[in-house]
């Protein structure tokens, strides 16, 4: 095993591997860009490296630096953690002819897991279904016509040079065909100046689902069973559950072993992700993408499993065995993790950099929280805005369901606008409760907010709201008149407070010393 | 001894009348008509634990500026604006005895008047600078020293918020 192990992120993730680290007794050396300098990674590593300035380009992601930090401090190792070099085959390159050890898999299955195309061939090749589609662009409306039948209905008709929905039609049958072609085609013409068209079959109510998969270097590769990551806003996962609601052992069982054929097409080692679009009604499954790195969401695999995916990252990079075979992985109940981010959920998801002034995290049975932040954290505008994962297990859906509700209303962040009242909303959703998920699910659930009639608090609540603004008004006022200056914030108020403490104490103080003598 | 603050309240447009007595240690606290005697404990700057009846108000007060409040409660944020009205017929800066320059702030949500003076003109301590009409009456706020009107943020017909400044008054530099 490693004896020094360099983490080259920031945030919660680092924190995560800081912890395993400790764990397995490595030492940690920490990097860190100048705006990150009092962050909780740091303070919790052994050795600290500045990279550089606050922008990732010049710190995260400079290459350079982190291997000089590497050097620097002797750590035979890097951790990249998710996001910034973690699916940088280049990096990868560079870490080993330095003589380092990178925390992942090769640079080569990154590089052919990193491009559609060859991500694509690869699936094909391990004989794992792709949503079938055609590659050049449709000849004809006869083409078109075969090619549908060929698929079967639906289809969908997508602009080739296409975006945003542009030139894009659902089609369910023949009689629809027709026009739907031609009207795709004019708006592809006038859209982006070019009407050529291609065909792919249609998922209805796609449901994201990944699994996740690990290998060693003795030939190992096992499957760590599904997670359900279809609630997303902007293409990204904010909610996350291990097993999915649907939780049929068949559909594991198959597409397992199907991310399994992927990872050994590509001599995979380490922790990694198969993602696939799940249609909701037929439960047919195709390829989308494999994400050669350890992702955002395993906490929710680890807590219905049982293993440390970040320990056993570091066993098979350092030429260990699995601590596991396939036999011996078990889903013991349910886990569902909520995403916090720095964002204003009633502003359209707009980021809310900030100071937390007050933090009141969720603990108790069940609860796991993963968070890079603390009291007096500074949210910056340099990086991702998420500060916190928010993990519940429960023995059933239902029972991990009552639980992150009760997790959620026990989290109290000032200071910054977070997105936990919008999950607030989503854990109380009938739809969500009862599981019918699809990547339409925000857009939905948005709609439906939209129409609800707005929550009205007990007049006695919104009372005692009155009172402890015009109790707290009184205070200030009494204050002021003690004062000599105005007071202008919370923070000279509460100094001020203190002098006057001190002061009230020391007359104190000497007034019965005065009696004593 | 028997001590009573009476004070107004805005929250979403309503107006709230409080009267905050304090009877020999227990605080009785009337809120628009409804009397309340809650158990107060204040845990530190921010925050006001109220116990109603044996119900637990856990109220996190988030100070924005000495007459507006975010009052957070079982994750609602209510902004209260409070005003204390004896305040509106004094001078209500007078207690500000600095040197800097004063700004002159509106001390509940109400329309400008009029507006007494230009930008640049320099005036006497106590002389009238805005007329802020709120809750019918017409309030003259002065500038509590003398010097320079330094900036002028409104106009006649405008509507201002509570804690909102109206214009500044400090020396030339």
């Amino acid at each position: 095993m490693f004896k020094k192990v360099l983490i080259a992120n920031r945030g919660e993730i680092a924190v995560r591997i800081i912890r395993t680290c400790r764990e397995l007794a490595i030492s940690v050396v920490a990097v860190y860009s100048e705006a990150d300098a009092k962050r909780l990674h740091v303070r919790l590593a052994d050795e600290a490296v500045c990279l550089g300035p606050a922008q990732s380009s010049q710190s995260y992601l400079n290459v350079d630096a982190i291997i000089t930090a590497a050097k620097l401090t002797g750590a035979e190792a890097v951790h990249p953690g998710y996001g910034f070099l973690a699916e940088n085959a280049d990096f990868a390159r560079a870490l080993l002819s330095a003589g380092l050890t990178f925390i992942g898999p090769s640079p080569d299955a990154i590089e052919i897991m990193g491009s559609k195309t060859s991500a694509r061939r690869a699936a094909i090749d391990a004989g794992v279904p792709i949503v079938p589609g055609t590659v050049e662009p449709l000849a004809s409306f006869s083409e078109t016509k075969a090619t549908a039948h060929n698929f079967g209905y639906p289809v969908m008709l997508k602009a080739s040079a296409g975006g945003g929905g542009k030139g894009m039609r659902l089609v369910r049958s023949d009689e629809e065909l027709l026009s739907a072609f031609e009207t795709a085609q004019a708006e592809a013409a006038s859209a982006f100046g070019d009407s050529s068209l291609y065909l792919e079959k249609a998922v209805e109510r796609p449901r994201h689902i990944e699994i996740q998969v690990f290998a060693d270097s003795h030939g190992n590769v096992v499957h760590l069973g599904e997670r359900e990551c279809s609630i997303q806003r902007r293409h990204q996962k904010v909610v996350e559950e291990c097993p999915s609601p649907i939780n049929e052992p068949n559909l594991r069982q198959q597409m397992g072993q199907a991310a399994v054929k992927v990872a050994k097409a590509v001599n995979y080692l380490g922790a990694g992700t198969v993602e696939f679009l799940v249609a909701d009604a037929t439960r047919e499954f195709y390829f989308l993408e494999m994400n050669t790195r350890l992702q955002v969401e395993h906490p929710v695999t680890e807590l219905v499993t049982g293993f440390d995916l970040v320990r056993e990252q570091f066993r098979v990079a350092s030429g260990q065995v699995l601590s596991f075979t396939q036999d011996d992985i078990r889903w013991n109940g349910h886990a569902i993790e909520c995403r916090v981010y720095a964002e204003d959920p009633s502003n359209n998801f707009f980021p809310s950099p900030g100071t937390i002034t007050h933090l009141r995290e969720p603990s108790g049975p069940g609860i796991r929280l993963d968070s890079g932040v603390d009291l007096n954290s500074e949210v910056s505008i340099h990086y991702d805005p998420m500060i916190a994962k928010l993990a519940v297990w429960g023995k059933t859906r239902e029972d991990a369901i009552d639980r992150l509700r009760r997790a959620l209303d026990e989290y109290d962040v000032s200071g910054i606008t977070t997105t936990l009242p919008f999950f607030r909303e989503i854990v109380r959703d009938g739809e969500f409760q009862r599981g019918q998920l699809d990547t339409g699910f925000i857009e939905r659930f948005n709609s439906r907010r939209a129409s609800a009639p707005p929550a009205v608090p007990a007049i006695e609540e919104r009372h005692m709201a009155v009172i402890a603004a015009a109790l707290a008004y009184h205070q200030r006022q009494q204050q002021a008149t003690q004062g000599s200056s105005p007071v202008t914030n919370r923070w000279k108020l509460s100094g001020r407070n203190a002098a006057l403490n001190a002061r009230q104490n020391l007359t104190h103080e000497t007034s019965s010393k005065w009696r004593k003598s | 001894m028997e001590e009573e603050l009476k004070l107004r309240a805005f929250l979403d447009n309503s107006d709230l009348g409080v009267i905050i007595e304090d009877l020999e240690g227990e605080l009785r606290v009337t809120v628009d008509g409804h009397s309340y005697t809650p158990q107060v404990q204040r845990i530190d700057d921010n925050s006001y634990l109220l116990t109603n009846d044996n119900r637990v108000y856990d109220c996190r007060v988030e100070c924005k500026s000495r007459e507006r409040y975010e009052v957070k409660l079982n994750h609602h944020a209510y902004e209260i604006s409070i005003v204390d009205p004896r305040r509106l017929r004094t001078d209500e800066n007078s207690d500000r005895h600095h040197d800097g320059p004063t700004e002159i702030t509106a001390q509940m949500p109400g329309k400008v008047v009029r507006v007494l003076v230009d930008r640049g003109v320099a005036v006497e301590k106590g002389a009238g600078i805005v007329v802020v009409e709120a809750m019918k009456m017409q309030n003259e706020m002065k500038t509590p020293r003398a010097g320079t009107v330094l900036s002028l943020n409104v106009s006649p017909g405008d509507t201002v918020n509570a804690g909102e400044v109206l214009a500044t008054v400090g020396d030339v530099k």
